[in-house]
């Protein structure tokens, strides 16, 4: 608040001077304009449009008697608008009976003709300016009891007059936020949280010592600040992390998130210059290692896009835009590789993007809970299909379905398979569960519970992706599984690095050793294929066989 | 062309005028002179002559405002005057006053011989 808290004293406030008589007009434009930018209007007409144009007027100088519409119609309509009715008003006149009545329909003071002296003029409209300012910032500085920070429409007012004094000042709109604020007050109590806010609020008003701006608590734990442009914001956090801190409790060192708009004077909305800045600093949830993220264009379509395939996946569910494809499962045990299973994936042709690769939408599906909809869908759809080929072709082929840890832990998962295989007369071991090895790194027992009654019930238990995450050899001891799927990275790198292939060695290993089965995945040339075969690797897929295919293709290729 | 001093001399309280324009001479006397080729005594003489008394209070009412703040002090007077009998409607004999002013504006015309 260096600067900023006086620069409003030099911006020249707008007097509209309502007069016919063109001498008069002169005369009060030419004193007015040693301290404020004199506006003229003909009439009250005239001055109506003028201020309905937008204009930011500070106050009016009225004259009674004028042609078209005089003043005392102009005090009236005016009264009707509320956002101008609060623009001082001072009447001139030469009557005393026009003095009360302009006083009653609510003028604020009125100047006498023939014009008192210059001075006087000047001061009583000052007084009145002032006056009418004084009362508009104490509705408007209520500020924030807790932290006694400004408002929010406080803050956004003093942008607004600031970048009309200094639009050439670069500036940068920030968003604040405590990491895990929910997670300190649960652990403290809310008076902790509370006294953590009022330190943060010390700390960022400590800041405007040094740097121009002016700061906000917008609510909860999100603070707005308008500063000074930085190069780079590392010790403003070290400075608000070193200064935020309790006495009582040295063991709370909270942490922060930054989200960084800068240059916000190329843009026309500071609303969305601190939008933008809210949005980065939401990027930076869940990090822990990162704590300022800046703005930039490509994420925030990024962000659309994604809020766009959200919106839209109820209707694409009800559409069926989402094609479930099938890639075959080849036993390559015997002489001759042999079709045995195959492993449902999904795609998603939209009506706008086109092709969109599971890539996508999945990990965004798996953030917010709605990939249960979309497995539920993809579980019907494949039960639906095995008994179709069960009574048209009667040909019986398992299909594996990838289920995500929120699958799992849903109450009525088992149930809903059941229902599933029922429904479509068919057997619990023509579905095959495929569960990343990621999906056990919480919850792993829960999970493996789960596993558990399924495997006894006749699904086959497949662990995704394996070698790829967290999993260790003592936690596969208590995992339930049939199959030990290898991640493709190693299949594809096997044969280029001995340690790949060794790696792919050791995972066949294990899966003998707990007597499961064991998938590569991504096989695409005949080398590999001999390779695995020849380390005893029991089932492969990939594009040395075929791709995934849409089910009515699959049906046309395998089951006629 | 009119001066500061033939308006002193014509009964002007010049200090007064110049104050309101902040002592600015030019600017005063530019507003002066845009009084000479005003219609404004016509329009007052009209409106008598019609018997139209809102019309004529209306003419001289702003006369008496211009001629007050440039402290035309003899216009003034006789303006101020007639606006009061104006406003309450007044059935009266208006043509000497009109006629007082008709000769006092003729004067002051002259002024920028």
């Amino acid at each position: 608040m260096k600067n900023i808290s006086h620069f409003s004293e030099h911006i020249k406030r707008k007097v509209l001077i309502v007069e016919d008589e063109f001498i008069n007009q002169q005369l009060l434009g030419n004193i007015i304009a040693t301290a404020y930018e004199p506006v003229y209007a003909n009439n009250g007409k005239e001055a109506l449009e003028i201020l309905k144009s937008g204009q930011h007027i500070s106050l009016i100088l009225l004259d009674l008697m004028m042609p078209v519409m005089d003043g005392y119609q102009f005090m009236n309509e005016i009264k009707e608008i509320p956002s101008l009715s609060s623009i001082p008003i001072i009447v001139l006149t030469s009557e005393k009976s026009a003095e009360i009545k302009s006083l009653q329909m609510g003028a604020q003071d009125f100047i006498v003709k023939p014009y008192d002296m210059p001075e006087i003029i000047l001061a009583r409209v000052a007084r009145s300016v002032q006056l009418e300012e004084e009362t508009e910032m104490i509705a408007k500085t209520a500020r924030d009891p807790l932290t006694h920070l400004f408002t929010k429409s406080y803050f956004f007012e003093y942008i607004e007059e600031f970048r009309t004094a200094n639009p050439d000042v670069i500036m940068d709109a920030l968003f604040i936020d405590i990491k895990h604020f929910s997670l300190i007050n649960e652990m403290y109590g809310r008076k902790v949280g509370d006294e953590l806010l009022v330190a943060l609020s010390k700390s960022l008003k400590g800041l405007f010592n040094k740097y121009e701006g002016i700061v906000s608590r917008i609510q909860g734990d999100i603070f707005y600040l308008y500063i000074s442009h930085q190069k780079n914001y590392e010790k403003l956090l070290k400075r608000i992390k070193r200064e935020t801190f309790l006495p009582e409790h040295h063991d709370l060192h909270p942490d922060f998130k930054i989200g960084v708009f800068p240059n916000c004077h190329q843009i026309e909305s500071i609303d969305d210059a601190f939008d933008n800045a809210c949005r980065a600093g939401k990027l930076l949830r869940g990090s822990y290692t990162e704590s300022i993220k800046y703005y930039d264009e490509e994420m925030y379509q990024k962000e659309l896009y994604h809020e766009k395939l959200i919106l839209d996946m109820d209707k694409a569910l009800v559409e069926k835009q989402f094609k479930v494809y099938l890639q075959p499962k080849y036993d390559i045990t015997g002489d001759e590789p042999v079709l045995t299973s195959a492993e449902a994936l999904v795609r998603w042709i939209h009506p706008v993007y086109g092709f969109i690769s599971p890539g996508v939408f999945i990990p965004l599906f798996e953030n917010n809970g709605l990939i249960q909809k979309l497995d539920n869908y993809i579980w019907n759809e494949v039960a639906e299909r095995i008994g179709y080929w069960k009574k048209t072709f009667h040909k019986h082929l398992p299909v594996s379905i990838n289920v995500s840890r929120i699958d799992v832990l849903s109450p009525g998962f088992e149930d809903f398979i059941e229902e599933v295989v029922k429904h479509n007369g068919i057997e619990t071991k023509d579905l095959f569960l495929e569960v990343t090895e990621s999906a056990y790194a919480s919850d792993e027992k829960e999970i493996n519970d789960v596993m558990i009654r399924l495997q006894n019930k006749g699904h086959l238990i497949e662990i995704d992706d394996f070698g790829t995450g967290y999993s260790s050899l003592s936690s596969l001891t208590s995992l339930t599984f049939d199959v030990l799927k290898i991640d493709m990275s190693f299949i594809r790198n096997m044969l280029k690095s001995d340690k790949n292939l060794q790696v792919v060695q050791i995972i066949i290993s294990i899966a003998n050793m707990f007597g499961a089965r064991t998938i590569a995945e991504g096989v695409e040339t005949k080398e590999q294929y001999l390779k695995l075969k020849e380390l005893g690797c029991h089932n492969i897929q990939g594009y040395y066989f075929d791709k995934a295919l849409p089910m009515d293709e699959f049906d046309e290729k395998y089951m006629k | 062309m009119v001066t500061i001093e033939k308006l002193r001399n014509f009964g002007c309280n010049v200090d007064e005028g110049l104050s309101r324009c902040l002592n600015n001479e030019s600017f005063y006397l530019r507003l002066v002179s845009s009084l000479f080729d005003d219609n404004k005594v016509q329009f007052l003489i009209d409106a008598i002559n019609e018997n139209d008394l809102q019309k004529a209070f209306e003419a001289a009412h702003a006369l008496k405002g211009v001629y007050g703040n440039l402290a035309i002090t003899p216009l003034f007077k006789v303006t101020s005057e007639i606006t009061e009998y104006l406003r309450e409607k007044k059935e009266m004999d208006y043509r000497p006053m009109v006629e007082k002013i008709q000769e006092l504006y003729r004067q002051f015309v002259a002024l920028n011989d």
